[in-house]
Formats: structure tokens, sequence, C-alpha cells
């Protein structure tokens, strides 16, 4: 918001090429962005600032539900300021914050905070989850109507899952009549004693196992009572086949939505044999044929859309074995490229579909960005789909380095990344100044 | 004599709620008295009560009935007796009508089922409570100028409807006597299937208002209700299904079936308050008692029966 007074309000895009499958373009032309909104799309448009985009594509901005920016309580993890510029630097608009904090979102008055602090110092669209259980300890229901006043989003006992289906039925059933969306970890911790996924890589590591069980229960109780209770419901980070297949049944039975994230797409627990507490994330990943069913539900559509579970861990909580290391991964720098390079130049997503699922799908579950029509918020994301990039843990915008991609070469990088017509990432060399 | 158990309002017709709340008035007025002389009310129990119990007793003594009185304790109740041997017992010492209180809903019909003297329910589990509907017509008509004056005026029923007997009396109660209803409640105090009553779900007391309710008719919320399974805070619950003065203008009437929680579903100001009718619930008790005896025990025949 620093730079709202000085830099003016219009800016032409011109000559990229267009992907948007909420609004049918997919083709060279230029964009006008005033005063923060999309006022024209069309060929030969000119401007007093111009992006010269020749060669690159523009998209809807991508938006991520799931995000852990570690604010408040570990500011040595992750910030607002820097894991919203590690969202922008990933192409990501909009982000929605998990409560899993300390303090833990679950009081209006630190709701209230947060979404004060994130006016000031985010550069993307951050809301905010409050809890749907008080301490996230599954027994008390929060104040979600008073939590809704105060800016709440959305719901989640996102990090630790719920108790029991008995306490889940009466928080949907809460929520639905504060009229917010609930985000759930589909993991029954009964089942869940593990640190991996307990299959073979595991068996021949010697590691607790947590089966794929143990998310399939925790999903199939979660659908059942969405329907039952006809709450708004979204399951994140689907990670077995099974639970993807289980989602399928429940599409037109409930209020339900689901995603995947970027590593359950492209990793296995072939990763498990490294023995590397970086490779510990939860739901763990799974095996060759769970990584598939998850890629085929999200292509035929019957995951709604990604979402990374952006999760940033200092490295004394990483660099430990595995049994000992803290689960999560990083994941806005790297989403976009590590699926186009191996979903979509392998052949195995299109683009259109991608965008679909980083974008569009998303920015309606939010309700806001996701599409590029005239009219709407200019939150767009500038890609060369042809840069390749080695994933260099010390260059992380993030202020954590827990990537499990580090060390690999990745196709197709976030040129730059405009919120509301202002550009929050840049590597354009254009020079107009990034609102920080 | 013709006698009638008395179990909810469910199939109760508009002209028969007319002909009790005239007959109450009756009694009210002392056009009637003595209706009971000779009668042997029983009045079993099985769950604590205060205003119930004793309004059933005035009722009774009242219009001249003898009274037996049984409670869990200090009966065969507390040895651990069936419902259906007590009720029973009661008919065989030749009871005329017995008055039941049972934690469990369909209690007052299964008691029926095995006596011959009338079964008056006064409130059965989650189940029903009709005398209290009856009273609450009874009072409501009161205040806005007679029976038919019901007929059109919005009342708006707030609170744990879920696990309230008294909602599901007033329900059809209310509808029946022309009165239009809406529910007030989070969907964790409702039941799963609202929809079946076909009446307009509100979230807030703020709605109900602006709904164009005449009535806010208060639940009591169980205190074992306020532990956060529910219901997150009492807080919560106070700011948004609670009433408090800023909901009085316009002449909106406040009702509650007692006893109150101060401060959670009423503010302290407003329970005595002159927009509240609590008291006159309460007084109403007595004569619409009086009323659903004599009918039940035949001392006056129904007309619309």
């Amino acid at each position: 918001m620093i730079l709202e007074e000085t830099v003016p309000t219009e800016l032409v895009i011109r000559g990229a090429h267009v992907l948007d499958p909420s609004s049918g373009l997919d083709g060279v032309t230029d964009v006008r962005i005033s005063s923060g909104m999309i006022s024209e799309i069309g060929e030969g448009l000119r401007g007093t600032r111009e992006i010269d985009a020749d060669g690159l594509h523009l998209f809807p901005g991508f938006v991520d539900v799931h995000a852990h920016w570690r604010t408040p309580g570990r500011e040595d993890e992750e910030t607002i300021e820097t894991g919203s510029a590690a969202a922008a630097a990933g192409g990501f608009t909009g982000v929605v914050m998990m409560p899993n904090t300390d303090p833990i979102v679950d009081r209006p008055v630190v709701v209230s905070g947060l979404v004060r602090r994130v006016e000031r110092e985010s550069r993307v669209r951050a809301r905010v989850s409050a809890a749907l259980h008080v301490g996230l300890a599954g027994e008390r229901l929060t104040e979600m109507r008073l939590l809704k006043e105060a800016g709440a989003f959305c719901v989640s006992d996102d990090g630790l899952g719920t108790a029991s289906a008995g306490v889940l039925r009466n928080g949907m059933l809460y929520a639905r009549s504060a009229g917010l969306p609930v985000i759930l970890h589909c993991e029954d911790h009964t089942l869940a004693t593990g640190v991996v996924h307990d299959g073979v890589a595991a068996s021949l590591a010697g590691l607790p196992g947590s089966p794929a069980s143990a998310e399939d229960a925790a999903t199939a109780t979660a659908l059942i009572l969405a329907a039952e209770t006809g709450a708004k419901v979204h399951i994140t980070h689907v990670s077995t086949a099974l639970s993807a297949a289980l989602v399928g049944f429940f599409k037109d039975r409930a209020d339900v939505t689901s995603d995947t994230t970027p590593h359950h797409l492209t990793l296995t627990d072939d990763l498990v044999s490294t023995l590397d507490g970086l490779y510990r994330v939860n739901p763990p990943l799974r095996p060759d044929d769970d990584r598939d069913g998850v890629e085929v539900a999200l292509r035929d559509g019957v995951l709604d859309f990604v979402a990374t579970d952006h999760a940033p861990h200092a490295s004394e909580e990483k660099e430990l074995p595995m049994e000992e290391a803290a689960p999560g991964f990083l994941g806005h720098e790297t989403a976009f490229a590590a699926l186009y390079t191996d979903l979509v130049l392998g052949g195995r997503l299109s683009l259109a579909r991608l965008v679909e699922t980083m974008s569009c799908a998303p920015g309606r579950w939010v309700g806001e960005g996701g599409t590029l029509r005239v009219g709407e918020p200019a939150d767009l994301t500038l890609v060369d789909l042809s840069e390749e990039w080695a994933v260099d843990l010390g260059a992380m915008i993030s202020r954590s380095s827990n990537s499990p991609y580090w060390g690999r070469t990745l196709t197709g990088r976030i040129v730059s990344t405009i919120v509301g017509g202002e550009l929050v990432h840049d590597r354009t060399g254009a020079g107009f100044g990034v609102r920080a | 004599m013709e006698t009638r158990s008395f179990l909810s309002l469910e199939d109760t017709s508009r002209e028969e709620l007319r002909e009790i709340l005239d007959l109450a008035t009756a009694f009210a007025s002392g056009r009637v008295t003595d209706a009971l002389v000779h009668k042997t009310i029983c009045l079993a129990f099985f769950e604590a009560s205060t205003r119930t119990a004793v309004s059933f007793e005035l009722a009774a003594r009242r219009s001249g009935a003898h009274v037996i009185s049984l409670s869990e304790r200090g009966s065969a109740i507390s040895k651990g007796e069936s419902l259906i041997d007590t009720v029973v017992t009661l008919d065989s010492l030749g009871a005329d009508a017995i008055v039941l209180r049972h934690p469990a809903a369909g209690a007052a019909a299964l008691a029926s089922r095995h006596t011959s003297a009338p079964v008056i329910n006064a409130g059965d589990g989650c189940g029903q409570h009709p005398t209290q509907a009856l009273l609450d017509l009874y009072a409501l008509a009161d205040a806005l100028g007679g029976f038919d004056e019901l007929a059109g005026r919005r009342v708006a029923i707030v609170g744990d409807i879920l696990h309230s007997r008294v909602a599901r009396s007033v329900i059809p109660g209310f509808v029946r006597a022309g009165v239009e209803v809406s529910l007030v409640a989070p969907r964790t105090l409702l039941p799963p299937d609202v929809e079946a009553w076909e009446l307009p779900v509100l979230s807030s007391v703020n709605d109900a208002v602006g709904w164009g309710a005449d009535v806010l008719y208060m639940l009591r919320l169980q205190k074992e209700r306020m532990t956060g399974a529910r219901i997150p805070s009492v807080a919560e619950y106070a700011r948004f299904y609670g009433v408090s003065r800023r909901h009085l203008k316009n002449g909106v009437l406040v009702m509650h079936p007692g006893p109150v929680n101060r401060g959670v579903e009423i503010s302290g100001d407003v329970v005595l308050d002159s927009s509240s009718l609590i008291a006159d619930q309460v007084a109403a008790g007595v004569c619409v008692r009086s009323a659903i005896l004599a009918l039940s025990t035949g001392a006056v025949q129904r007309a619309a029966a």
C-alpha cells in the first residue's frame, strides 16, 4: 500500500498469451488495468505504463486456501510480510491463513488483530481462518459468529484434525448457522500414529507408519457429516486414491469441495529412504498408486483445486531424523513450477486445467479473483513457461527453507504478480516499483 | 362421564383450543367452582418441577379435588418401580386422573395405554408439554384482547428447540390458533429435520424483530448446554439469541416458560419489564390446568371433542 499514492493507476500488459478457462480466453492479446480493475482486453492497447509481455503467459492470479504464515508466535519461521512475499513470488494473489499459531486464532480479538496486520503487511489478499474449536482441542466450539464479525473468513482445525465425529458434527452445524465454510484436515489420530506413510518404504526403513486408512476413515466421516449437516465443507490436502474416490461419491450429495497439494501430486514415499526429516509431512507422501489416483481425480474434476499447505519450519525443526522432525513443506514459491514441470510437461495435465485448479476454482471458492474479465479485480500472474530455474534453499523468499524440491531444476517461472493492479512481485525489470 | 387423556396439542383443533381457554376463563372468573369435588387427582412426578407441580396442585384443590402427590423421593418410584407399574397402581387405587411428569419422551402416551383413568401430560422428556402451551396461549390472548386476536400475530420461538418439550407443544398449539411462528436457533439446537415444521428458521433475535415478531418466546438454555459442545459461550449466545431492551421497541412482547437464566436468554432488566408476560404465564397456569382437569375427568363435558 506504500506506493499507492505515487504509482500511476493505469497499466497495460502487452502481448502476453492470456489463458483463463473461466472466461474462455486463450490467445495473445493485451490487458488494460485501471484503478485496480481489469478495464479492457483486446488488441493494440497502449498506455503510459506498459509491460512488454511478449512470449509470456498471463493467468488469473493463483489462490492458495492453505497457508501457514506462523504469525503470531513463530515469526522466526515466517511473517505476514515474508509469507506474502513468498506467495507473490509463487504467483499467488490470494491466500487463506491457517489458525494453528501461538496464540491460536480462536478468539475474536486475535482475528481482528490479524485482519488489521494483513491490511498493512501483506502483499497479497490474505484471509484469516479461525479455529473451529477452542485451542484446536476438538471440544468446545469457538465463538464463530463473533469470529466472523471480527473478520474471519472460514474455520478450520487444520494441523490437528478433529477429535470425534460427534464433536465435528456439532462444529459443522454451528458453522453452517454462522455462515462460515469449514476447512478440514482429515486424519484419524487413533490411526495416524506414525511419521511416514505405512508402506513398503516405511517397513524397509524401520519407521513407524501412518496408514492410508487414517486419512480415508476421517475423510469418509467428514463427508458423511457434511452431507447430513448441510455445512459448506472443504477437504484439504487429499493424498490417497480412496479419499479422492470418496470425495467423488459425495460431490453431488454434500456442499463439499476439495484440494490436493503440489507435493502429493509430484512426490512419493520413495523419499522415505533418505531418512531425512525434511521429507516429513502430514498427510505423508504416498506410494505411486495413490499419487496416480490423486492426479487422475484432479484431472477429472473430482478434486477441485490445488492448495500448497505452505508450512515453513526453522532448520532446527527439520534437520533431524524423520521421527523427530516437524511435518510440513514450503509450498508457495515452487507450486506452479513443480506442477508445470512434472504434470503439464509430463503430458499428464493440461495447462488450462492447471490454471483452472490454481486460479479459477479456488478463486470461486473464496469469492474473489480467479477470473480474467473486464470489471474484475486485476489479480494476475505473469509467467515465463520456458525459464528453467534451480530451487536454491539459500534463495527462498520465505523466511524458512524447507522445500522438498531443493536441488531440482524446474521449468516455468513467475515473472510478475499483480494484486488489485499493483505489482507485488516483479522480475520484468520494468522498474515500476513493487508494492511492499 | 366421558374421560379423555391429554397428551399433546398435535391433534387439537382451533375450536378445541378456544373451548379450553373459554373454560379456563370461566374458572379464573369464578363462574365455575367446585368442578372437581369428589375427584381424586394423582400427581406423579418422576422429575423435579416447581411451577408445574404447584399449579396443578392448586388447580385441583381450588376446584375441590382430593390430591395425591407422588414424587421421585419418598415413593416406590425411588425403589425402581417401573412407570407402568406405578400408574397402574394409581389407577387401581381409583384415581380419576393421573398427571404425569417424566424425563422420557412418550412416557405419558405409554402410561395412558395401561390405565383406565385419563393421563394428563405434565411434560415428558423432550416430547410434549401441552398445558404449558395452553397457558401461554391464554396469557397471550389475554394480553392481546381475546382468542381471536391471536390470528395473524407473529411469534418467534428462540433458543434450544432441539431439547424443548415446550417448543414441541407451543409450535402446533400456536400454529393451530392462527399464529405465524418462526424458529430462531443455531443448527446445533435445532432438530436435524426442522424443515418438517415448514416454519421460517431465523438466525438471531435481531432477525426475528426484522421479521416482524410481535412476541419473542424465549426458551430456557439448560446449564448443561452451556459447556461449549453445542454453543461456544454464553456471551455469543446472549449476543445473538438473547433478548435485551433494544429489541422491545414497538410493543414487542416477551414470553418465557421459566425458570429464566437472567443474562443468558433474557437480559436481567427485561425479565420483569412491562413487555414481559412471564408472570402472566405463571398466573394463567392454575385456571388453564383446572380446565384441563375438568375436561379430562369428564367433570365438564366438552362440546367440540
